[in-house]
């Protein structure tokens, strides 16, 4: 008895996941989620794209073109990804 | 007396030292929060959905709530399609969020506070991630490096900037999670050092300060535990639902 109360009670839960509508209480812990990922973002890009540049580098022995272009890549690149995720804020508001 | 704020981040060997070729495998403090996390994890969900009561008990409500906000997590952000890795998000998450918060306790060791925890974490998911979008579009994966509306002379280079943009997941993934934690426990160390250091008459202030930011690091321990699983859906929608 107790058992198939459960699963009617499961059951309710299952269709309720499909209802995609968001309180605003996600809502809030979804904005703060994407502030946290704006800083970093931008910072990892930088760091990926000197990293790569760096290695390039080494390979070909031109230091240091390779470095400074990639830097410059990896900060557009970072820029890229912060207005992305900042586009995606907007869309979901 | 001022104790060295960086001194809760040390990692020492508990019991015998345990080699393997080349590789130390002996049994650190961090094995041993991340076994206790894991096995916390283990007894909670255990417990939790031990008793399928209509009405839940506290043990019951709290794991259904972790299961539901989960599983609404994935489904708002990476679609249906993603409803199969559940599991390991669900695990990551857990994970992730209970070496924070033991992590909190005083003593303890804060698991996540090492980058290269983090960083295993966060390259397995890339890898995964990758692996996963090569076997559900093949090579045509790839088109994710080249968007589209782009004019031809301008396409090598929006490439590598997308393929830039693509290895950096696993870095800011991980710097973040690490980051967040060794700061905030580095700051709670530090007010802490000045409770002591100014004494019964000035200690007041940064003993406020300690108890404000001990409830900002729960907070912080959540959020990027929630962050990180959050991100890991949207790599994971990346993948299974190509559009960019």
């Amino acid at each position: 008895m107790e058992d198939r109360d459960f699963k009617t009670r499961l059951k309710i839960a299952k269709k309720d996941l499909q209802k995609t509508s968001l309180d605003e209480n996600n809502k809030r812990g979804l904005f703060m989620g994407s502030a946290f990922r704006l800083g970093t973002e931008l910072v990892a890009a930088v760091v990926v794209g000197t990293i790569i540049g760096f290695i390039l580098d080494n390979w070909f022995d031109t230091k240091p073109w390779f470095i400074i272009t990639f830097f410059f890549l990896g900060v557009i690149a970072g820029i890229l990804n912060v207005i992305r995720v900042a586009k995606n804020m907007q869309k979901k508001d | 007396m001022a104790a060295n704020p960086m001194h809760q981040f040390q990692v020492y060997k508990i019991g015998p030292e345990i080699k393997l070729g080349d590789i130390d495998l002996s049994f650190t403090n961090a094995s041993l929060f991340m076994l206790l996390s894991a096995l916390s994890i283990c007894l909670f969900l255990y417990f939790g959905s031990k008793q399928k009561n209509i009405i839940p008990g506290r043990l019951q409500l709290i794991a259904e709530l972790f299961y539901n906000f989960i599983a609404k997590m994935i489904s708002d952000t990476a679609g249906s399609k993603a409803k199969p890795y559940f599991p390991f998000i669900f695990t990551l998450f857990m994970f992730v969020l209970l070496c924070n918060m033991i992590g909190m306790l005083p003593y303890s060791f804060t698991v996540t506070s090492h980058i290269i925890v983090t960083l295993v974490m966060a390259l397995f998911i890339f890898i995964a991630v990758t692996i996963i979008g090569f076997i559900k579009h093949g090579f045509k994966y790839l088109s994710i490096f080249v968007p589209k509306g782009v004019p031809v002379v301008l396409l090598p280079l929006i490439t590598i900037i997308e393929i830039i943009s693509y290895l950096s997941r696993p870095v800011s993934l991980s710097v973040r999670l690490f980051a967040n934690m060794m700061a905030g426990h580095t700051m709670l160390k530090v007010f802490g050092s000045f409770v002591i250091s100014l004494g019964l008459l000035g200690g007041w202030l940064p003993l406020s300060f300690s108890v404000a930011l001990t409830g900002l690091e729960i907070l912080v321990a959540f959020l990027q535990a929630y962050v990180f699983a959050i991100l890991t859906c949207i790599y994971l929608n990346d993948a299974l639902n190509l559009h960019h």
